[in-house]
């Protein structure tokens, strides 16, 4: 038995095979990226490329060593086996007269094509810069791109019934007995332009990528808007007017798939406000056409007007249409 | 001999003999020199590659250094402007703890102007308003106060100021790529997120109306006392490397917290203390959701790798 125990042994040696490697894959022969199957059994595991046709198997490299027929540049393989299809000295001096595109995109084959799509894009907009009253409110913006970076479109905002008067101008107007002139808004509507400079993807966490863009835009339009009365409330009642209105913005998409992508975006909307008076009138109450009657609509607004600036954060949903795309060229 | 035929079978004996014999010449012909635990490749050449191959890790291990500027955002009483900078250092290149601080320089908005040159100074907001005690002669103090130099104190010395921060803080980052600006013009980008806790210096109203403490009429309540406050702080941002070294930020930070803003007497009394009780305390604080956009220029130390 000892004699088996040592046979047992020897045998466990011999089936010990000489290295034992967790082997990285090797490097695929062949300059094209593709494996070429090892058919030898066991002979480095199977490799299956699903790029390649069934069964289509990548062609023997021609040995570079060897002399090629007709290396010379007199027309090779091809002017042996169609002489008609050779090329001439005038065909190769006329194909150099060919215009050729000069533009060559810096990130290639972008993941979103933009060109010749609408663009939808429902959002919900916050206020930046009014502490007094903030003018939220779900947007349209509908966009159509003339080329890849340049499109036109619509913008709209509803704000009515939205406007949020602050709790700090409460405070304020009953701790100081001073009135801060506010103003709410109803809609806006604009023609905007808008051009997309930046591009790129970002990889999450490293095991994602996703692309995005920023765009500037900007337009002009209206928007309407009215003082709340704060000074006057017993005899003041305003009706919403429309001013023309520009704007200007910045914005950030985040594509999801190449049909949708979360949207965020800064806009500027620069308009004359007319504020709310903040002297009443002394003359008799009742008598609109007193022109010192607190009942007088002419003596509810200051004189002039004041440029607004009101800035406005909207985040939504971009929906381009048509959903698919083709690229004019392969990758 | 016996004794191993009595515990193991003549026939097992036979059959391990008989096993040893014809495997160990056929294992040893048969058998490979090498053994091959090989991932198979179902797609194209990149399958099973990661994502980014030998992606620039401006982060790990390096030291951050960026001086920033900052400014608060919905401004009530006082526009606040911020410098100071952060430290980080990265464990990993998403990764980081760091510490952000620095000084606030503070001016009023033109809402305390307003009501420091309109609002009355009668018996009805005297524990409000700053009275503007005129001491020039050039300054009267009528209806109102002109803020002038000489005529304290005026509403704006009421009005609670940021001076100082000073933050502990979590920086995670994500997203990383690169933005290509004009088709033309390449910068790496990195999106980050922090979070963390601090302590926020101001100077606040002091406390007046309770026992010890002066009248809220009277004009030394309408002086300002420091007072520090427990903050969280969480925010995003977005660095742009303009080389291994050099970054640039843009960032937006949220500071909540709880303060008397105008240093008004404005709670305390009443349903739910929405009335004022004759007293400038902490009921009379309330909740603000402080907002600081910065811009900054950083400085990473250390050497630069590079991923597998």
């Amino acid at each position: 038995m000892k004699q088996a125990q040592w046979l047992l042994f020897a045998a466990a040696l011999a089936l010990v095979p000489s290295t034992a490697l967790a082997q990285k894959k090797k490097p695929p022969t062949g300059g094209g990226g593709t494996t070429a199957p090892t058919g030898g059994a066991g002979g480095g595991g199977q490799t299956i490329d699903l790029d390649n046709p069934q069964g289509t198997q990548p062609q023997p490299q021609p040995d570079q060593t060897q002399p090629q027929p007709n290396a010379g540049g007199t027309g090779g393989g091809i002017c042996e086996i169609d002489p008609s299809a050779c090329p001439k000295q005038a065909d190769i001096g006329e194909a150099a007269k060919k215009e050729y595109k000069k533009e060559i995109y810096a990130v290639e084959q972008i993941y979103v094509l933009r060109y010749h799509r609408v663009e939808l894009t429902p959002y919900w907009g916050f206020t930046l810069n009014d502490q007094f009253v903030s003018h939220g409110g779900p947007g349209l913006n509908a966009n159509f791109y003339i080329t890849n970076v340049f499109a036109i479109g619509l913008n709209g905002n509803f704000y009515s019934g939205l406007n949020s008067d602050s709790d700090f101008n409460f405070q304020t107007r009953r701790a100081t007995r001073v009135a801060v002139p506010l103003t709410e808004y109803s809609w806006s509507a604009a023609l905007n332009f808008t051009y997309v400079p930046v591009y790129g993807k970002f990889a999450g966490f490293g095991s994602f990528i996703f692309s995005y863009d920023l765009y500037a835009t900007g337009g002009v339009g209206a928007i309407s808007t009215r003082p709340i009365p704060v000074i006057d409330p017993d005899n003041r009642k305003f009706d919403f007017d429309p001013k023309v209105c520009f704007n200007l913005g910045v914005g950030l998409r985040i594509f999801v798939t190449r049909w949708l992508a979360i949207t965020g975006e800064i806009r500027d909307y620069i308009y004359p406000e007319k504020l709310e008076s903040l002297t009443i009138a002394n003359g008799p109450i009742g008598q609109p056409s007193d022109p010192n009657s607190p009942s007088n609509p002419k003596t509810w607004v200051q004189d002039g007007v004041d440029i607004t600036n009101n800035f406005q954060a909207n985040v939504g949903l971009s929906f381009f249409l048509p959903f698919s795309f083709e690229y004019r060229l392969p990758k | 001999m016996s004794k191993i035929t009595a515990s193991l079978p003549v026939s097992a004996t036979l059959l391990a003999t008989t096993l040893v014999a014809g495997v160990v010449p056929a294992t040893i012909i048969g058998s490979e020199t090498q053994a091959h635990a090989q991932e198979i490749v179902l797609t194209g050449p990149l399958k099973g590659a990661p994502p980014v191959i030998r992606l620039r890790q401006y982060r790990e291990g390096r030291l951050e250094i960026a001086p920033q500027f900052a400014f608060t955002l919905l401004d009530e009483y006082q526009h606040s402007y911020f410098i100071g900078g952060r430290i980080n250092y990265y464990f990993t290149d998403w990764l980081a703890f760091g510490l952000w601080g620095g000084a606030f320089l503070n001016s009023n908005t033109d809402l305390t102007s307003q009501i420091d040159n309109i609002a009355p100074r009668d018996l009805l907001d005297q524990s409000n308003v700053a009275p503007c005690v005129p001491t020039d002669a050039k300054t009267t103090a009528g209806a109102g106060c002109t803020g002038g130099p000489g005529s304290h104190p005026t509403f704006s010395d009421q009005t609670a100021t940021l001076s100082w921060a000073a933050m502990g803080q979590f920086t995670a980052v994500p997203f990383r790529g690169k933005l290509a600006l004009f088709q033309a013009l390449f910068v790496d980008t990195e999106a980050y997120i922090f979070l963390g806790a601090g302590v926020v210096g101001l100077n606040e109203r002091v406390s007046c109306g309770d026992t010890g403490q002066p009248s809220c009429n009277d004009v030394a309540s309408f002086a300002l006392g420091s007072q520090v406050k427990f903050v969280p702080t969480f925010g995003i941002g977005l660095t742009f490397f303009l080389n291994d070294i050099v970054n640039i930020g843009v960032e937006y930070r949220a500071l909540p917290f709880s303060w008397n803003r105008g240093g008004f007497d404005s709670r305390g009394l009443g349903p739910n203390n929405n009335f004022p009780d004759g007293k400038v305390n902490g009921d009379d604080e309330t909740f603000k959701f402080n907002q600081v956009i910065g811009i900054s220029v950083g400085v990473m130390l250390g050497k630069r790798k590079t991923s597998q």
